[in-house]
């Protein structure tokens, strides 16, 4: 029987999964799409980590250094394009730079991810694809990591600056109906970075519900809101409109019970997750139940995070919903003991029970 | 931020100019941080119960630096005011009272007119306090100034000194004190006026009020060996 457990994806959740397996005894196998290791931290250029601002590519080169370890096989360029079997053998496809190739495994584990909303999927609200200066959350950590942030459209440091929150979350009209967890904590945070970098520039958060929990509260929210002056306005941007060179929303101001209408320098729309295309994918090939948005289904849930509906397959990180990078790397470890025990024949045989 | 706002012809320079005097308070750091506009402090608010009026309101104009929202509040919010400080359960710590605290002294110590109208029925309260120590006397009223206390004041104000023998009790039959303060203490409470600046803070709003005081305490403080400057 083969001792060895696939990992799918080489982000936080399986670059933690595939040390965790290799430091309780076992052999991981870690194939990723991509050429470098990291997952959507390093691909979308995450900077500063929320909520304690830690170098996201500092904390990756610690999980990249974990999987450093002859019983880990990484397999970079690689995906997985077929698979046959069941717990305990499993024979998978694995496709990569020198063709195809056939490998068994004791044990699966899905860390495949997610990838932001694209706000222009359904509909163009927000004219992201039309005005430059309405960014993204990633488009805005990716000048934040550049020690930086200006209007795209004239290369000058806004005057004001408003986020918009649940863009792409928390929208029965979209589908996503989920909150996708970190962007309330994500947005706060990179308002804290602009008010750092650029003290004359006043900075909006428009929100449905400031969703902080934990000690995100008094770690990201108190501060940006009591330290930076981060303005935060309960209400929803109903459109934007160029106008005279700057972005006009409209809104309502609904704590103070009276409509908005605002001129904008810059706009950032706090996009949510969606299941990556990898994630899509992979629950296909490999036959496990996904829900209805498309995350694969972790149907032993509260007790059980971490396993999917088939024997011998594990989810770890967003490839099973929204997910904080603690969240993620805490499934991965439980993912991989539960994979282990699955390739010794010391776990249950049968699929998560709903409980 | 907003569409409309009340005071639209006053420029706003002035406006900024006000915020900042309040924003300068040194009280100012602890009586506001963050605003989760949560509504406990109107919950817990009498005032608003009975008024337009709202204290998370001014927290959140004041935490947003809403300079037309506040140019409103000075002027037409913060004298319904009943100053309990129940809005002090705050869970973020909150003062929204204390806020108004500074705001009236920022509104007075610039003559609004608002502060003024505001303060003007309670010209014979201030005067008795500030020359007696206490405010509570049988003259204290202002029969022109409270119409919510009803009609009888009118009449009662016309023959007090009549009302004030017909009581059962003994009165002492005075009307303008209710107890006598010895010289020691008056001295010492006029000293507090001066050195604290509520005497300038009255010459803002009733130029009259502050000469009227100004007489009263002369003669203690000059022969305790105090002159006027």
């Amino acid at each position: 029987m083969p001792e060895t457990v696939l990992v799918i994806g080489g982000g936080p959740a399986g670059l933690e999964a595939a040390r965790a397996i290799a430091t309780i005894g076992g052999k991981a196998l870690l194939v990723e799409r991509r050429a470098v290791l990291g997952g959507t931290p390093d691909e979308s250029n995450y900077a500063a980590l929320t909520p304690r601002m830690g170098s996201a590519q500092e904390a990756l080169d610690v999980l990249r250094a974990g999987v450093v370890d002859p019983n880990i096989d990484v397999r970079v360029e690689t995906t997985v394009t077929g698979c046959s079997g069941s717990v305990g053998d499993f024979a998978v496809t694995l496709t990569g730079p020198a063709g195809e190739t056939k490998e068994h495994v004791g044990a699966i584990v899905v860390a495949t991810g997610f990838q932001h909303f694209d706000p222009g999927r359904e509909t163009q609200m927000y004219g992201y694809y039309e005005y430059p200066d309405v960014i993204t959350l990633p488009d805005a950590e990716k000048m934040l990591s550049e020690h930086r942030f200006v209007r795209p459209s004239t290369g000058e440091p806004p005057r004001n600056v408003a986020f918009i929150q649940c863009v792409g979350s928390r929208d029965r009209r979209l589908g996503n109906e989920y909150c996708s967890k970190v962007c309330c904590g994500v947005a706060s945070k990179e308002a804290i970075e602009i008010r750092r970098l650029l003290p004359d520039t006043k900075v909006y958060i428009f929100y449905i519900d400031m969703r902080m929990y934990g000690y995100w509260e008094n770690e990201i929210y108190w501060p940006a809101q009591e330290q930076y002056n981060v303005t935060y306005i309960r209400g929803i941007v109903t459109e934007i409109v160029g106008k005279d060179g700057r972005l006009l929303m409209k809104g309502e101001d609904t704590t103070m019970g009276r409509p908005l209408e605002v001129l904008m320098d810059m706009i950032v729309l706090s996009v949510g997750m969606e299941p990556s295309r990898g994630t899509r994918d992979v629950a296909g090939i490999l036959g496990i139940e996904q829900n209805k948005y498309g995350f694969i289904a972790t149907p032993g849930e509260p007790m059980d995070p971490v396993s999917t509906n088939v024997p011998g397959i594990y989810v770890a990180g967003a490839a099973a919903g929204p997910k904080d990078l603690e969240d993620t790397v805490g499934m991965a470890g439980a993912a991989a003991m539960r994979a282990v025990g699955a390739v010794r024949g010391l776990a249950r045989s049968e699929a998560a029970v709903t409980r | 931020m907003v569409l409309q706002a009340r005071y639209a012809d006053v420029p706003i320079e002035e406006k900024q100019r006000l915020f900042d005097q309040v924003k300068a308070d040194e009280r100012f750091e602890s009586y506001l941080y963050g605003c989760y506009e949560c509504g406990i402090c109107v919950a817990a608010c009498p005032s608003a119960r009975f008024y337009d009026f709202s204290p998370r309101k001014i927290a959140q104009a004041a935490s947003r630096e809403d300079l037309p929202m506040f140019y409103e509040q000075l002027n037409d919010d913060i004298w319904n005011c009943s100053q309990c400080f129940s809005c002090t359960r705050c869970p973020r710590g909150n003062n929204p009272g204390g806020l108004i605290t500074i705001m009236r002294e920022v509104s007075i110590n610039n003559g609004l007119t608002s502060a003024k109208n505001a303060l003007e029925g309670y010209g014979r309260v201030v005067y008795k306090i500030m020359s007696t120590g206490t405010q509570v006397s049988p003259d204290m009223l202002q029969p022109n100034a409270f119409p919510d206390w009803g009609p009888h004041v009118q009449e009662i104000s016309d023959n007090l000194a009549l009302w004030r023998r017909a009581l059962p009790p003994d009165t002492m039959h005075t009307t303008s004190t209710a107890w006598e303060v010895d010289d020691k203490t008056l001295t010492e409470l006029y000293l507090i006026w001066h050195m604290t600046g509520v005497l300038d803070m009255i010459k803002q709003v009733d130029t009259g009020l502050h000469m009227i005081l100004n007489d009263v305490m002369e003669e203690l403080l000059e022969e305790a060996g105090f002159t006027p400057e």
